[in-house]
């Protein structure tokens, strides 16, 4: 399975967001979990910071989520392309909303 | 010992077999003699295991030698090699492991009958130590004993010429700065020791001498 | 379990290649197979060929296997195990350029997705914390 780095253009994107309840933000383990739950839809899965001006980033890939840094109490914005697109958005959402499973 | 007895086929160093199990008795006893001493000089620029380790190593080959001495003796070699890899332990198994793997592949299934002969077999040996260490000669390591070696015998060397080139290349190792291996991580305080692993192969070159000379 | 990459830590000391596994375990989770080794065959610090032969073996897949190692002599300890794998089964095992924990973790992390040898070598490799 390949994991793009970037949805072609054109594509309709299904946004959503969940607020990072964890006091220190998306810290590691909630990044594989974030990056692991991703891997398993189809669609392009990108997230980014509560930051308009902030890229979106591959949400498959461990090393782009890690980097990102987004903050605890600030929403988590997340995006996705493809033919299971809804389904990562409330799987990726929901995950979130329940802290990572922490 | 005496001298009438009738040569025994895995004692007597004129046949294939003989002169694998002597080569591994001479290599066996010279290392155990020099555990202590191969230790000491490990703790001075390494972590001090490398007498352990081939004492380790050496006493698998002796376990092992009658089913080694059977083989022809290229293959007698590479399984000498697999066995010092497994049992030495730390990172002299694979590197002393190699060489003899190396060599045993470059050897047919009779013995060397002439330095140039052995020469080459020990350039194939020096070849994979310098690919599985990535180090060359002037590091500090087994290879400055083992190239001046090659070249002697290469040179129609006698066993007391192949002696001789062994000892000033490790005594050549004392002033070396390692750029190799854990005593890389002392720099120019590795400086004013022996190196264990070039010691060692010095010690395994004068065995395998004695064993020559007495074929 | 889908076949994954599987994940093999070598490290000289026994107690640190456990501690690195165990976190890929947890952080990761059991669908990507974790094999580990430390220590020499009589409990000092140290690499053990033959243990790295078997920690490959424990974990084998065709799929791949992404090998990380500490310092110098593990890394020499495990390019001599994997060149004595038998079958060409060394052509799928990858010694990885990346720090034992973080680069385990990583690895583990992409391969968890079914990624190739190639992917999580790369995911792991590009890793900076």
């Amino acid at each position: 399975m390949s994991s793009p780095a970037t949805a072609p253009a054109d594509v309709e994107w299904i946004e959503g967001a969940a607020v990072i309840v964890d006091p220190t933000g998306l810290h590691a383990r909630p990044a594989v979990k974030l990056t692991k739950l991703a891997k398993t839809f189809a669609a392009a899965v990108e997230v980014r910071p509560d930051d308009a001006a902030a890229p979106w980033v591959n949400a498959k890939s461990p090393n782009a989520v890690m980097k990102m840094k987004a903050a605890h109490g600030a929403p988590l914005h997340i995006r996705a392309a493809g033919d299971d697109a809804a389904d990562a958005v409330a799987a990726l959402t929901a995950l979130v909303e329940r802290n990572f499973d922490a | 010992m005496t001298t009438d007895a009738p040569p025994d086929a895995t004692t007597d160093a004129t046949t294939g077999a003989g002169l694998v199990a002597a080569l591994i008795e001479a290599a066996a006893a010279t290392i155990a003699a020099h555990r202590d001493e191969l230790s000491e000089l490990d703790r001075a620029i390494g972590d001090g295991d490398h007498g352990h380790n081939m004492a380790r190593g050496f006493e698998a080959l002796t376990a092992a030698a009658d089913e080694i001495a059977a083989l022809p003796f290229g293959k007698a070699l590479q399984k000498a090699g697999t066995t010092l890899v497994m049992k030495v332990g730390g990172a002299s198994g694979p590197l002393f492991g190699s060489a003899l793997m190396a060599a045993g592949k470059a050897s047919g299934d009779d013995a060397p009958r002439s330095a140039a002969e052995v020469a080459t077999l020990l350039d194939a040996a020096i070849d994979a130590v310098k690919s599985r260490g990535k180090s060359d000669v002037g590091a500090k390591t087994m290879l400055d004993v083992l190239a001046p070696v090659a070249d002697a015998l290469r040179t129609g060397g006698t066993t007391a010429a192949v002696r001789e080139a062994a000892a000033a290349a490790l005594e050549a190792t004392r002033p070396m700065i390692a750029t190799k291996g854990r005593a890389a991580f002392l720099g120019e305080r590795s400086a004013g020791h022996l190196d264990p692993g070039a010691r060692s192969s010095a010690l395994l070159v004068d065995a395998a001498c004695t064993v020559a000379e007495r074929s | 379990m889908s076949d994954n990459v599987a994940i093999v830590i070598v490290s000289h000391s026994a107690d640190v290649a456990k501690g690195a596994a165990d976190m890929v375990r947890q952080m990761v989770g059991d669908e990507v197979k974790v094999a580990f080794t430390g220590g020499t065959a009589d409990g000092a610090l140290g690499t053990d060929v033959a243990a790295i032969m078997a920690a490959i073996d424990a974990v084998w897949t065709q799929k791949g296997v992404a090998v990380l190692v500490d310092l110098g002599g593990a890394e020499t300890n495990t390019e001599m195990a994997i060149e004595m794998l038998e079958d060409g089964r060394g052509e799928r095992v990858a010694i990885l350029n990346a720090p034992v924990v973080e680069g385990a973790v990583m690895a583990a992390t992409e391969a968890s997705g079914g990624s190739s040898l190639e992917d999580v070598r790369q995911t792991a490799e590009d890793f900076q914390s």
